[in-house]
């Protein structure tokens, strides 16, 4: 899960990370004012609130919202309600956000911090080590999302120890790499351990500053933050969970994400149910082998609710771009049966319009293929994956 | 031989008296699954199954002189279950919930490295060596004993792995999930040191898919065997377009661009027999043994 600019900031502001003086907006009337209070004289930035990097390259869809980017920096004070008019309400596409883009539906106004140098800082997890690794890079020439990609070794990764952070030799070495001048040594310690903190802290699983301002005085500022939180600890941290922007997630999405599914999106025409992330991934490569596209997954894991299960099958049996379903269970933990049963209530409820091919394996199978027969529902069941995708392309070709 | 567990493994089920876990322990034991008792706090001294419920895996372990333990817990217990088995100095512990919390899982990790424990999973079906036994969530119908050793992150493809060997005429030594986590247990490579070891096994059929490098790492051991026994691919993901992702940070770990081609590239390279669909693995087994 992840949250906003600004809710990210305020977290790690809280953990002893300096951050600029900063107010959210909905409104450009709102804006105006914020802008008052964070500085009297500017100049100020405009930031657009979508989860997304890379917005200040990023542009907008609609004409009235002009040439600039989602973050703006604005040098008047006349000038700031119409900027914010122009991007409030307006959809941001960036490198991160795919064509659609995002709708910003507010802005962050910031005060405009003068630094005199940025660099790159990350806090992962190397799941291959696995290590908490610190991720630290210049990026005055260069930007992040080249380097990430064409020479990843220019990057400076520091293993931190899992509850003790990094150690003085460490932040040594990134003062070194980073050539900092002694007068921001505490300011880094500190940087590096609220980032640490705030990490263990909120179970995240990634927390990024890009970039990160060293000021006159040699301390350091965050002057952007993303954070990302591990949604299997989201139990721990009701607080978190309340900061979650259902409009950032597809509305299918969040109806899965209800019933305890995982549910994505992508630009074909068959709509699959599966009980496993592998599972759909074949499902994809195969379809699209031949000649076809998914439209949509729905991953019911090892769903043990039939009442869950049925309403889940309805949110792919409603999606309008779906114009056949596959559903290829191997039931281990899940049972097929009570897939069968949530495919004949789901059908009762809002109707078959579509092709279906289910292939059953597993768990419970021969009860699961009884009830389908029963059902007189126009089902067809196939032996595996391979015939089930070639048979659903096929009969939706026919019902074309 | 098989691997890992045998018909003379000694399994403890950890939160036996749960539903799944009755459900599932009912099953293995009708398998054959040498299961000699299970763990729930506050239910120890009562029977369940037939078997003997213990407080702890420490007390259960004293009676039982189990060596391994397969854990239905829900995620949040996780941590304290592993620690319970690390510490009781079992030889096995399989996990089969979803859903570990990644703070947990690296603790996990820090407590298996330098005890004796092996942890299989969390979020797997398990391990099951047909015929023999059973630890986990396996449909066990669909398998037969047999000389192919399988191993796969995703769950629900090592089924499709075995009815491929059944395809081919074939039964398997031992079938173990790794897990579909970030984070996980054993991987391909202890998996694979295992049967390639194992007089029992002629040939290995491997599952990979998107995600971290295992499948990197795999390809990277095979290449540096003297002998070794053919190793069958096959990783999911090749269609998988740009996920949704809001910084850079996972990109630098990962390198910029580690594609599924990448993983069958270095596969192939180590001299593994890479597939490109999951189904075409029958045709190949059916080439190299049998």
């Amino acid at each position: 899960m992840n949250i906003h600019e600004y809710q990210a900031k305020k977290i790690l502001s809280q953990y002893g990370i300096e951050i600029p003086l900063g107010k959210i907006a909905y409104t450009p009337g709102e804006a105006k004012r914020m802008a008052g209070e964070v500085s009297k004289r500017g100049p100020w930035m405009l930031k657009s609130q979508i989860q997304s990097g890379a917005r200040k390259r990023g542009y907008f869809l609609e004409k009235e919202a002009g040439r600039g980017g989602g973050i703006r920096l604005i040098k008047r004070r006349r000038e700031i309600l119409s900027a914010a008019e122009q991007m409030l309400g307006s959809t941001l596409v960036t490198m991160q956000t795919g064509p659609k883009g995002k709708e910003v539906s507010r802005i962050y106004v910031e005060a405009y911090n003068k630094v005199k140098k940025i660099f790159y800082a990350g806090l992962v997890i190397d799941r291959m080590l696995p290590a908490l690794t610190l991720l630290i890079a210049e990026v005055g020439s260069e930007d992040i999302a080249t380097m990430a990609l064409n020479t990843p070794e220019k990057i400076l990764k520091v293993r931190l120890d899992l509850h003790k952070g990094a150690s003085a030799k460490q932040i040594r070495e990134i003062m070194e790499f980073l050539q900092l001048s002694p007068k921001s040594q505490r300011s880094l310690a500190r940087f590096v351990k609220g980032l640490h903190r705030a990490f263990i802290d909120y179970d995240a699983t990634m927390i990024e500053i890009n970039p990160v301002g060293v000021r006159r005085n040699g301390n350091l500022i965050a002057l952007d933050a993303k954070m990302s939180f591990d949604e299997n600890a989201l139990y721990r941290h009701p607080e978190i969970t309340r900061l979650e922007d259902e409009y950032e997630e597809e509305d299918r999405e969040v109806q899965a994400h209800k019933f305890g599914f995982s549910y994505c999106d992508f630009d074909g025409n068959i709509g699959c149910i599966v009980n496993g992330d592998g599972l759909a991934m074949a499902a994809l490569d195969s379809l699209r082998r031949k000649g076809s596209g998914m439209a949509c997954f729905l991953n019911v894991k090892g769903g043990v609710d039939k009442d869950k299960i049925a309403s889940g099958i309805k949110i792919i049996m409603t999606n309008p771009r779906v114009e056949g379903i596959l559903i290829d269970i191997l039931g281990g933990f899940l049972r097929c049966n009570l897939i069968a049963e949530g495919i004949v209530s789901a059908a009762a409820e809002v109707g078959l319009n579509v092709p279906l091919v289910v292939r059953f394996e597993g768990t419970n199978k021969d009860e699961a293929k009884e009830i389908l027969e029963h059902s007189k529902l126009p089902i067809v069941i196939a032996e595996d994956m391979e015939t089930a995708v070639d048979t659903l392309i096929q009969a939706v070709e026919e019902s074309d | 031989m098989s691997i890992l567990v045998d018909k003379n493994t000694k399994v403890l089920c950890q939160g036996i008296t749960g539903t799944q876990a009755t459900f599932h322990i009912r099953r293995s034991l009708d398998y054959g699954t040498n299961v000699v008792g299970g763990v729930t706090p506050g239910k120890g001294g009562k029977q369940h199954l037939g078997l003997p419920v213990f407080n702890t895996v420490k007390e259960a372990v004293e009676a039982t002189g189990a060596n391994a333990s397969v854990m239905y817990v829900p995620a949040r217990f996780v941590r304290d279950a592993v620690k319970e088995v690390v510490e009781a100095e079992l030889d096995l512990v399989v996990c089969i919930a979803d859903g570990v919390p990644l703070r947990d899982m690296m603790e996990i990790k820090a407590m298996l490295k330098g005890s004796k424990t092996k942890l299989i999973g969390p979020n797997t079906p398990g391990i099951i060596t047909p015929g023999a036994a059973r630890l986990g969530i396996f449909p066990e119908n669909i398998h037969t004993p047999g000389r192919i050793g399988i191993v796969s992150r995703s769950s629900t493809l090592t089924y499709e792995a075995v009815i491929e060997t059944q395809k081919a005429g074939q039964g398997q030594s031992t079938v173990i999930g790794l897990g579909d986590d970030m984070l996980i247990g054993i991987d391909f490579v202890d998996a694979m040191e295992a049967f390639m070891a194992d007089d029992e096994t002629d040939a290995v059929v491997l599952i990979g898919q998107l995600g971290g490098s295992f499948e990197e790492y795999a390809a990277k051991y095979y290449k540096s065997l003297v002998n070794k026994k053919p190793v069958v691919c096959f990783v999911a993901g090749d269609a998988v377009p740009f996920g949704h992702k809001i910084g850079y940070a996972g990109d630098i770990i990962t390198k910029g661009h580690i594609s599924v081609q990448d993983k069958k590239d270095a596969m192939s390279d180590a001299g593994m027999i890479v597939t490109n669909r999951i189904s075409e693995i029958h045709e190949v087994l059916q080439k190299i043994v049998g």
